[in-house]
C-alpha cells in the first residue's frame, strides 16, 4: 500500500503513521490508536478496524485472528449529552474532588 | 537481543518510562524496559491526565505534587510537545455550606505556601464564563494543569530510547529471581540480568512484588470517563471533572468503583457523569460524546506514593502510585537520584514501603 | 420497559426471529435505528433466490413486506428511529429515541445486528464520489439519487455483480470491474456473462493505483500486470468485502471466534444460536456473511431457540424443527459458508477473543 494512503479517514492519519507504530514495537489497533490518534473520531474506528489489521498482518506476519479487535466501547454511536443524562443531581459513584477533602477536628485530615 | 543490564524497569507506563527516561539522560549504563503488551495498555493510557495540585491532602501530599507539576515546563522542553498546559484548576461547589470546608483548605495550604483561592460565584463565572450560573463557589489554584498522556509517555519512549534505553514490549515477566547480587528477570522472550530492579507495575503491582516475596499493597479503583466530539475552545481551566484537550475534546469524568480489573463501563455511571458534566456546564448539552472508556487506578492501599528502595532487598525499588501522571516527572528524578547518587534532594521516607509492616 | 424478547435490528432475521417468537406468544420488543422495518432488504431490488422453502422467490423490498405483513399479526412492539446506546450494569439494554435514553430489560435478547462493509484503500480514496457497493445501492433504491455517471467497481463479488447491473439500470456508465485477484469472485457465473454480454470489460490483477479530482473523483489510474490505464470516473463502488457488526455483542461480554469463510470475526454460539452469555442470541449477518435465504433461517432458528428457552416450546418440538432448518441451511447456504459456520459452532469452548474487558 502506498504510504500516503489515508487509513483513518477520521483523523487523517496516513499508512507510513501506523507503520511506525508497528516498527516501534506496537502490535495491536489500540497501541496504534494511542501513538496516533488513529480510530479516535466520530466513527471510532468503525471504518479503519480492517484496513489497521491489514497492515499489521502485513508488516508483523501474524494471522488475522492473532490480531486483536480494537476495544469497542459504549455509546455504540454518538448520542447528545442532554440525551444520555437524566437531569438527576445525586451522584453515587461519580465526585468532586471537593468531596474527598475531610474535615476532622476542625482541620484538614 | 543484549541479556545484561545494570537496570531493568518492570512496566512501561507513565511512571517506568518516566524513570527511564529521567535515568537515561544521567546515567550511561544499560538499561531495559519490559512491558507486558506495549505501554500505555494499563492505566496511563486511560485517564484524563490532570496536573492536579489542589485538594490534595494532606498538604505535605500537596507540596509533593507541587514540586512535581513544577517540573512539567522544562520537561516539555527537553523531551517535546506533550501538550501540558497550567491551565489553572477549579474546584466548584454548589452548597454555601461547603464553603467552610474549602476555607479550612486553603487555609492549611497557606501554611506550605501553597497559594489557593476560595472564589465567590461571581468571581467563578468572571473566571469560567461557561460554568453553571447556579454555583456557590470554587477553590482555585494556579498550578494545576493537564496533559496529553499518549504525548508525554510517547516523547518519554522516544527520549529515552534516543538515549540508549532498550524497550521489550509484549514481554511479560514471569518469575524473578536473586542470585549473587544481581537479579535475574525471567520473561517471555527470555531471561535478563540486572544489578537495579525497579518495579513499575502499576496496577499489577502486587503480582510482581510477589515474584519477590515482596508485599506492595496496591488495590484498583476503576474511573470512567466520557469523551466529546471537538469542540471549540471554550473551558479556560481544569476543572475537578472536566478539561478540554488542546484538540477541542473535552474529557468528563470522576467516578470511582471497585471493579478488580475490569475495565467495562456501565451506562449507569455513563449518566451519573453526564449529569455531573451537564450540571458544571450547561452549554455542554448540546454536545455529543464520542466514547466512554475506563481506566483501573493504581490505589496503594492508603492512597499515598509507594517510592523508593524496598526495605530488606538490595538495589531493589519500587514506584507505585495513583496520579501518576501529576508525579511522573518528580518520581523519574528521584528514583534516578537514589539509583545514582543514593539519596534523594527531597525526604521520600514517608512514602516508603516500610510503612505497611 | 420490560418486555420478553428484546430483538435489536428489524432486517430480515430479526424479524424471522420476531415471527417466530411472538407467534408463539412471547411479548416482542423490536428496535433498529432505520424507520422502516425490512433493513437491507427495503433497497433490494434484485431477486432473492435460493429462498426458505415456505418463501417463493421474491425481490428484497417484496420479502421485506411480507415479513413486516406476519408479524403484524402478533404482539411484537416496533421501535423505529431508536438505537442501542449501550448497556446497564444489571444487563438492560440503553435505547434511546434521540430525546432521552431508557432502559429495557429482556428476559431474553436475539442480536441481529448485521453486516457492515469494508473500505478498500488506495491514495486519495477519500475523496466524494468514492463509495462502497452498499451505499450507492441505497442512493439508488431508497434514495433515489444517481451516484454518478461513469463508474467503476472495485471488486467483483455477487454483490458486486448485482450492484454493477443496478447502476446500468439507471443510466450510470460502468466503464470497468477492477479486480485483485486472476478470476471474479462471484459464486454466479451468470452475473459475470451478464456484465460481459454488455461490453463491460473486467481488469483482473488489477487495483487502482491512484484517485485524482478536485474536490471530488475525476480521474483513476488502474495498475494491470502489463500497463497502467487512466480512465475518467466520477464515481468508484468498492467492494471491501462485508463482517459481522459486533459492538452489541462485545458490550455485552460474548466471546469470539474468527472464521474467515464467515467474514472474520464472529461471535461464538452453539447450534441454538445461543451465544455464550446465556440470555443473549444471535442471527442474520452478525453470525457470518451469506445470502439472505439462510438469514432468513438463522433468525428461524434464534426464535425457535428463545421459545424452548422461555418454555412456549417443549425440547422435542425445538430439536425437530431446528434440525430441519439445519438441514435446509446446509442446502441454502455457500458451501464454504457453510463449512466455515460449522468449523465456527465446534470451536465454541474455545474462542480465540474473550474477556475483552478484563485488564
Amino acid at each position: 500500500m502506498d504510504k500516503t494512503t489515508i487509513i483513518c479517514r477520521c483523523e487523517e492519519i496516513s499508512c507510513e503513521e501506523v507503520e511506525e507504530v508497528i516498527s516501534n514495537g506496537g502490535r495491536t489497533f489500540d497501541d496504534v490508536k494511542r501513538i496516533t490518534r488513529c480510530g479516535m473520531g466520530p466513527c471510532q474506528a468503525k471504518i479503519c478496524t480492517s484496513m489497521v489489521a491489514e497492515i499489521i498482518h502485513q508488516q508483523t506476519g501474524l494471522s488475522p485472528s492473532e490480531i486483536p479487535l480494537p476495544r469497542m466501547r459504549m455509546p455504540l454511536s454518538p448520542i447528545k449529552l442532554e440525551t444520555l443524562g437524566t437531569n438527576s443531581t445525586s451522584f453515587s459513584a461519580v465526585k468532586s474532588v471537593l468531596d474527598e477533602v475531610e474535615i476532622e477536628e476542625g482541620k484538614v485530615r | 537481543m543484549e541479556t545484561n543490564y545494570e537496570t531493568i524497569v518492570i512496566g512501561g507506563g507513565v511512571v517506568g518510562s518516566g524513570i527511564a527516561y529521567h535515568l537515561s539522560e544521567r546515567y550511561k549504563e544499560g538499561v531495559l524496559v519490559l512491558d507486558k503488551k506495549y505501554p500505555m495498555s494499563g492505566t496511563s493510557g486511560s485517564t484524563q491526565a490532570w496536573v492536579w495540585v489542589h485538594n490534595k491532602t494532606p498538604s505535605w501530599y500537596a507540596e509533593f505534587s507541587m514540586y512535581s507539576a513544577e517540573l512539567y515546563p522544562y520537561l516539555s522542553k527537553k523531551i517535546g510537545d506533550v501538550e501540558y498546559k497550567r491551565t489553572g484548576g477549579l474546584s466548584p461547589f454548589f452548597n454555601e455550606s461547603d464553603r467552610e470546608k474549602a476555607q479550612k483548605l486553603a487555609e492549611s495550604y497557606r501554611k506550605i505556601g501553597i497559594k489557593i483561592k476560595v472564589l465567590s460565584r461571581e468571581e467563578v463565572l468572571e473566571k469560567e464564563p461557561y460554568m453553571n450560573p447556579e454555583v456557590a463557589g470554587a477553590t482555585y489554584s494556579s498550578i494545576d494543569g493537564n496533559v496529553n498522556p499518549f504525548r508525554l509517555i510517547d516523547m518519554y519512549m522516544r527520549a529515552a530510547k534516543r538515549n540508549g534505553v532498550r524497550y521489550s514490549a509484549y514481554n511479560k515477566v514471569t518469575e524473578i529471581k536473586k542470585q549473587d547480587g544481581t537479579y535475574l528477570v525471567v520473561s517471555d522472550k527470555g531471561a535478563f540480568k540486572c544489578k537495579n530492579l525497579i518495579l513499575a507495575g502499576g496496577t499489577w503491582s502486587r503480582e510482581i512484588g510477589d515474584m519477590l516475596g515482596v508485599k506492595i499493597p496496591v488495590n484498583q479503583l476503576r474511573g470512567q470517563i466520557l469523551v466529546s466530539e471537538p469542540l471549540k475552545p471554550f473551558l479556560n481551566f481544569t476543572i475537578s471533572g472536566l478539561r478540554q484537550a488542546n484538540n477541542g475534546e473535552v474529557l468528563m469524568g470522576y467516578s470511582m468503583e471497585e471493579a478488580g480489573f475490569n475495565r467495562a463501563t456501565t451506562l449507569d455511571v455513563i449518566q451519573e457523569t453526564a449529569n455531573m458534566a451537564v450540571r458544571y456546564v450547561p452549554g455542554l448539552r448540546k454536545a455529543k460524546i464520542v466514547r466512554a472508556f475506563s481506566g483501573i487506578r493504581a490505589m496503594p492501599e492508603d492512597g499515598f506514593p509507594i517510592l523508593g528502595k524496598v526495605p530488606g532487598h538490595e538495589s531493589l525499588y519500587v514506584a507505585a502510585t495513583h496520579s501518576g501522571v501529576t508525579l511522573s516527572p518528580l518520581i523519574g528524578t528521584l528514583i534516578t537520584e537514589l539509583i545514582t547518587e543514593g539519596e534523594t534532594s527531597i525526604p521520600i521516607e514517608r512514602y516508603s514501603l516500610s510503612r505497611f509492616g | 420497559m420490560k418486555t420478553d424478547v428484546l430483538i435489536i435490528g428489524g432486517g430480515p432475521a430479526g424479524l424471522s426471529a420476531a415471527i417466530e417468537t411472538a407467534s408463539r406468544g412471547l411479548d416482542v420488543t423490536i428496535v433498529d435505528e432505520a424507520s422502516k422495518l425490512g433493513g437491507q432488504l427495503n433497497q433490494q431490488t434484485q431477486e432473492m433466490r435460493p429462498l426458505p422453502s415456505v418463501y417463493e422467490p421474491m425481490r428484497g423490498f417484496e420479502l421485506a413486506n411480507k415479513l413486516i405483513e406476519q408479524i403484524k399479526d402478533f404482539n411484537v412492539r416496533p421501535l423505529l428511529k431508536h438505537r442501542v446506546v449501550g448497556f446497564y450494569a444489571d444487563g438492560s439494554a440503553g435505547i434511546t429515541d434521540e430525546e432521552n435514553v431508557f432502559p429495557i430489560k429482556a428476559k431474553k435478547i436475539i442480536v441481529a445486528s448485521g453486516a457492515a462493509e469494508k473500505a478498500v484503500a488506495f491514495p486519495k480514496w477519500t475523496m466524494p464520489g468514492i463509495m462502497t457497493i452498499g451505499a450507492a445501492q441505497i442512493l439508488i433504491n431508497r434514495d433515489f439519487v444517481l451516484p454518478g455517471r461513469e463508474a467503476v467497481i472495485v471488486g467483483s463479488s455477487d454483490f458486486a455483480m448485482e450492484t454493477a447491473m443496478q447502476l446500468m439500470a439507471v443510466g450510470t456508465r460502468v466503464k470497468a470491474i477492477i479486480e485483485k485477484q486472476s478470476e471474479a469472485s462471484a459464486k454466479e457465473q451468470e452475473k459475470v456473462s451478464e456484465l460481459l454480454r454488455n461490453g463491460i470489460p473486467f481488469y483482473f490483477n488489477s487495483f487502482i493505483k491512484e484517485a485524482r479530482g478536485n474536490g471530488q473523483v475525476e480521474q483513476i489510474d488502474i495498475e494491470m500486470p502489463d500497463e497502467v490505464i487512466t480512465l475518467n470516473v466520477d464515481l468508484i463502488c468498492m467492494d471491501g468485502g462485508r463482517m459481522p457488526i459486533l459492538d452489541v455483542f462485545y458490550q455485552l461480554g460474548c466471546s469470539f471466534g474468527f472464521q474467515e469463510e464467515l467474514g472474520g470475526w464472529v461471535p461464538q454460539y452453539s447450534n441454538t444460536f445461543q451465544t455464550d452469555r446465556e440470555d443473549v442470541f444471535i442471527a442474520g449477518n452478525a453470525a457470518g456473511i451469506s445470502t439472505q435465504g439462510a438469514l432468513l433461517l438463522t433468525g428461524m432458528i434464534a426464535g425457535i431457540s428463545v421459545s424452548e428457552e422461555l418454555q412456549t416450546i417443549s425440547p422435542a418440538e425445538a430439536n425437530e424443527m431446528r434440525e430441519a432448518l439445519w438441514k435446509e441451511l446446509g442446502l441454502l447456504e455457500y458451501k464454504e459458508v457453510y463449512s466455515g459456520r460449522v468449523k465456527h459452532l465446534e470451536n465454541f469452548t474455545s474462542p480465540v477473543l474473550k474477556d475483552q474487558f478484563i485488564s
